[in-house]
């Protein structure tokens, strides 16, 4: 019903005239404040005894034998692609072996009372229309509901992002969009606007093959060196080339290399850089292009939906140690983490569908394999996720609670609100999903000291930027948990999209070996996962688009 | 030394002068939001404030001494009292009986101090200016005061610093007087030492007052509300306030007008009936908000209803309808009725596991004027509610004000029509909302109304219904965009035209 307007409004106006002032009377009341209440919470992370008994190295030749057709390795979204693909497409029998207790690798979740929220990946963007495969998965999900009269893909609304999307908060005020608008002055509004009509003529251009200069698989990229060639740039040269200097606009262009690939502007491939922006050409019937899908416990959501698939054949807290052949087959060794136990599986084929750095060590039992690939180069980001269940997340000025959070001028990328996609008005608690890329130095200083921090420590730096935003949102928190991700995100350092080791360490192996993990991409997003796992799946079933 | 003395005096009789004048101004002003009436509550404090002035002149003739000093000390008094005397009021108002006997002391106290000021300077002044010049020099600063208080009271004043802090200032303003005055006379007057630390206590506790007074007015919302406040309560949802006048009781959500049962039965005899008597014998109805049974008061007219399920989310609002005298009076014990079934639980969340279908629906939900209620306006929204309607069945809309807020309005129409609804946009005046808009809707593309409503409706039958269903020409259909989760177009289009509204 309607608002009274008139006397009461006027009074109200009148009463919070002069709001300055209200602002330092908040702060003179919150330093006479009682007692802060404790916040609680844990330290938690991918399984760290297993990655410190793999580094240590297992030589137990296990005497328990069994058969099996094929095996897929790591039970993230790349290797339950590929499980999925083979069961849809061949009658071929199969078995998934998982470290942890829980499938679902770097799209991890969790769970309160309220809300499920993710301990990982968080989204997907609208995928280009011409990744039928993807598509084709999103439709059997009821997330693509049908097609229009136009052949455009209607989405389901549950998942598409709610409105409001995205917030920035900028010279205390939260702004709508993270493109920095609020109190940015002119010349740099012109740049900003410059570098995006850059990206959107980059999104169009394609090279010389026809194809386009960034698409989504990034296999699916032109060759055409003109684009290519970007990879041995850092993308801060690049905007340094363009004459784009705007502190602003380095701030959104380092926010984003951060966001997707966790690396800072000046230590990310400007190839990849670009990506971000105009790899994505999305349609759809009842979406703008730029939009996302989420839900409250983020991509979790699309690894359950993979796992439907082959939920009977996975065995999951089971470490595959060692890959080697025996017989003409592949022996897949691994230790049973409840029982102790160790076993070997004679496969036929095997998907090795974990980071290479953990091939490194898998495959250690086949020199002639590892002698022709530098899987050194395969760098990774460490990331810190935390969770907090607040009672409630301090308003501030301008545009209120939305689905994506960021503070400008923050190291952090901010929070994700979890209860974003639920339909209930008022959720009881609020869950935050902070994200933290580590990347401020090399990758491997920043994951020795991030093993080496503790919970308060984490603490502290997530309440800090928090803070920074939110005054006084300490108050508010009820429970804090940390995750930290020792290697994230695969780090794409200048001149390692294009190389040949990233290609190398692609390619099968004797008909025997394939791999599918994200890293084999050079960025770390779910369209790559599943692609990955589709296309190792295909090598295996040898009906390998040319 | 002598000019600057007379000067400084004169001074301090113009700043006495206004704030004297603005404290009353302030108690008046505030007697009228509090208890209404303004012509009263302005008269009788005016009447009081001028007849304790009075009293202070008299009194006056008592201080024969130190009249410098006493000055200084009744000017602390009247920094305290005139600076307090509104956030008092505000925070007792709701909290003691006879409210009046505080406000009248209040503005007697400030009146006798103010009016002890202007003999006293006048006596300390005596022998510094001849009789006539004195008279003269201490009126003229006083009117010139007396104006200038009384212009940007209304302009600027409460506009911009709003009354608590008016008061806050203008005490701080006698204050700082008082503090410059012991400075001054500090070789000429007793207990200079206890006068300055008074002062300087008096303005430490203003200038607290000054920068606290939005978290004062927090506390306090008497100020938002015209009448007396019968009930209010706080929910995990939202505040539920009850006031009352001779006339009409009011409910508040939020400080939103919900209700005013002076002509609520016209906002819910056309939410309801012309739909529902559309409805051939219907027998379940749903009602999605409406949670003070006003609408199930018209829905249980129909006999043939035999199960109505009302969805509110705040259970502090259906319980007080069904246990409050004049509220259960209202809606005529609607909600203790054994037809009646009560869920308090998220409308939406409720729908989409919902698994019955109902032959009426009536959605009486807030405004969309934030982002969580919009979802309820959502295209989703009404997809569920499709799958909750008989073949047959219809579903009526809240839908905000077309002529306030056209764009809102149409956009709910649209909304409905792009889910396949055929829709029937109407409006009806109800005078505590104005013209006011509701969304008649089905699956079936004819409309087929029946003219015979219940007898004893005090507004609706069907020629009136016929007009409602007339837009006029300042009210054309508007083009809007479909609402979705993903864009909330509706809370944009109301946010922008209540707000160009409401300025
Ligand atoms: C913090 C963070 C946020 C992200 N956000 C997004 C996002 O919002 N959107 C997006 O698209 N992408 C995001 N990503 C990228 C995400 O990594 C990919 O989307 C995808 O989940 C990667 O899947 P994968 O299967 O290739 O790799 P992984 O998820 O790494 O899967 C590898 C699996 O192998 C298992 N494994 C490892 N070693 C062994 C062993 N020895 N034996 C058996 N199993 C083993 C692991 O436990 C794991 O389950 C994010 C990543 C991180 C770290």
């Amino acid at each position: 019903m309607p608002e009274q307007t008139g006397r009461r409004d006027f009074l109200r106006k009148s009463m919070a005239a002069l709001s300055g002032l209200a602002v330092t009377g908040g702060t003179i009341a919150a330093c006479t404040g009682k007692a802060k209440p404790q916040v609680q919470g844990k330290l938690l992370g991918p399984s760290f005894k297993a990655g410190h008994l793999l580094r240590k190295g297992i030589n137990v030749v296990p005497t328990e034998t069994e058969e099996q057709e094929v095996v897929i390795v790591g039970g993230g979204a790349s290797g339950l692609a590929a499980a999925r693909w083979l069961k849809k497409h061949s009658d071929k029998n199969i078995l998934l072996l998982e470290l942890e207790n829980e499938t679902g690798g770097n799209s991890a979740a969790g769970k309160n009372e309220q809300t499920a929220y993710p301990w990982g990946a968080h989204y997907l963007p609208l995928p280009n229309n011409s990744f039928t495969e993807l598509l084709d998965f999103l439709q059997e999900t009821n997330v693509i509901t049908g097609y229009d009269a136009k052949g455009l893909p209607i989405y389901n609304e549950y998942y598409l992002c709610f409105d409001p999307e995205e917030r920035l908060y900028i010279n205390n005020y939260w702004q709508e969009g993270l493109v920095p608008r609020w109190g940015v002055p002119e010349n740099d509004l012109q740049q900003i606007e410059r570098f995006q009509q850059l990206t959107e003529e980059l999104k169009q251009a394609k090279g010389i093959d026809g194809k386009y200069a960034f698409d989504i698989p990034v296999d699916h990229s032109s060759a055409d060196a003109q684009y290519r060639d970007l990879d041995q740039l850092t993308m801060l040269e690049w905007l340094q080339q363009h004459e784009l200097t705007s502190e602003y606009l380095h701030w959104y262009v380092d926010y984003a290399c951060r966001d997707d690939f966790g690396s800072a502007l000046a230590h990310t491939s400007a190839w990849a850089g670009i990506h971000y922006f105009a790899s994505r050409k999305a349609e759809a019937s009842n979406s703008e292009p730029h939009r996302i899908l989420t839900w409250p416990e983020g991509n979790n959501w699309l690894v359950q939906r993979l796992r439907e698939s082959c939920t009977d054949r996975i065995r999951t807290n089971a470490m595959v140690y060692r890959v080697g052949e025996q017989d003409g087959k592949v022996a897949v060794d691994y230790m049973d983490l409840r029982t102790q136990k160790y076993k070997r599986i004679l496969a036929e084929q095997c998907i090795m569908a974990t980071p290479q750095f953990v091939n490194q060590r898998l495959l250690s039992a086949l020199p002639e394999l590892l002698s022709t690939r530098n899987l050194q180069s395969f760098e990774y980001v460490p990331w810190l996720v935390a969770n907090l269940t607040l009672k409630d997340v301090p308003h501030g000025k301008g545009l209120s609670l939305c689905w994506d959070n960021v503070i400008y001028g923050s190291k952090s990328l901010g929070y994700v609100y979890a209860n974003h996609q639920q339909v209930a008005l008022f959720p009881e608690k609020k869950t935050i999903t902070f994200y933290h890329a580590l990347a401020d130095e090399a990758p491997a200083a920043a994951r020795g000291k991030a093993y080496g921090s503790s919970y308060e420590d984490w603490k502290a730096v997530v309440l800090q930027e928090l803070e920074k935003a939110h005054p006084g949102i300490q108050e508010q928190v009820e429970q804090l948990d940390v995750w930290v991700w020792g290697h994230g995100m695969i780090y794409p350092k200048p001149g390692f999209i294009w190389s040949e080791d990233r290609q190398q360490a692609g390619a099968p192996y004797q008909n025997k070996l394939y791999f599918a993990h994200t890293d084999l991409s050079g960025i770390s997003v779910f369209e790559e996962a599943f692609y990955r796992g589709i296309t190792a799946a295909r090598q295996l079933l040898n009906t390998e688009r040319a | 030394m002598r000019i600057n003395v007379k000067a400084l005096l004169l001074f301090s009789v113009f700043v006495v002068a206004t704030c004297g004048l603005i404290y009353e101004l302030v108690a008046g002003t505030l007697a009228s939001y509090l208890l209404g009436d303004s012509v009263t509550q302005f008269s009788t404090i005016i009447g009081v404030y001028l007849f304790s002035m009075g009293i202070g002149s008299y009194l006056s003739k008592f201080f024969n001494r130190n009249l410098i000093a006493w000055f200084i000390q009744i000017e602390v008094l009247v920094a305290v009292v005139g600076g307090l005397s509104s956030t008092i009021l505000f925070l007792l108002f709701n909290h003691v009986a006879s409210f009046r006997i505080v406000l009248y002391m209040l503005v007697s106290l400030t009146g006798i101090l103010v009016g002890l000021e202007i003999p006293l300077i006048m006596r300390i002044l005596e022998d510094r200016f001849e009789f006539k010049d004195l008279v003269s020099k201490v009126f003229t600063f006083d009117y010139i005061g007396a104006l200038l208080a009384s212009v940007v009271f209304p302009l600027l004043l409460v506009p911009y610093l709003g009354l608590l802090r008016t008061s806050y200032f203008f005490g701080l303003m006698n204050a700082g007087v008082a503090l410059w005055l012991c400075f001054f006379f500090s070789k000429e007057i007793s207990w200079t030492r206890y006068l300055k630390t008074t002062c300087i206590a008096a303005i430490a506790l203003l200038v607290a007052g000054f920068i606290l007074s939005d978290r004062i007015t927090s506390f306090t919302e008497s100020m938002a509300y015209a009448d007396k406040i019968v009930y209010s309560v706080q929910s995990p949802y939202q505040r539920v306030v009850l006031t009352k006048n001779e006339r009409e009781m009011r409910l508040f959500l939020n400080g939103n007008l919900q209700f005013s049962s002076a002509d609520e039965y016209r906002y819910h005899e056309a939410l309801v009936h012309p739909g529902l008597n559309a409805v051939p014998n219907p027998k379940r109805v749903l009602v999605l908000g409406g949670g003070d049974g006003l609408a199930v008061r018209e829905i249980l007219r129909y006999p043939s209803v035999e199960k109505i399920t009302l969805v509110d989310l705040d259970p502090e609002v259906t319980k007080i309808f069904k246990s409050h005298a004049s509220l259960v009076a209202l809606n005529k014990e609607a909600l203790l009725s054994e037809k009646v079934e009560i869920i308090n639980a998220d409308a939406f969340q409720w729908l989409r596991s919902n698994r019955q279908q109902y032959d009426f629906v009536v959605i009486d939900f807030p405004d969309p004027s934030n982002y969580s209620i919009g979802k309820l306006y959502s295209n989703v929204f009404y997809r569920l509610l499709d799958s909750a309607l008989t073949p047959n069945g219809k579903v009526v809309i809240q839908a905000t004000s077309p002529f306030v807020a056209p764009k809102s309005y149409w956009c709910v129409v649209n909304t409905l029509e792009s889910c396949g609804f055929t829709t029937l946009p109407y409006h009806a005046h109800v005078p505590s909302f104005g013209d006011w808009g509701f969304v008649l809707a089905q699956r079936n593309p004819n409309w087929q109304f029946n003219t015979r409503y219940p007898k004893d409706l005090k507004f609706l039958d069907a020629a009136t219904f016929t007009q409602m269903t007339v837009f006029p020409k300042d009210m054309p259909i508007v083009k809007t965009e479909v609402n979705k989760l993903n864009n909330q177009v509706l809370v944009h289009y109301f946010e922008e035209e209540w707000a160009q509204f409401v300025n």
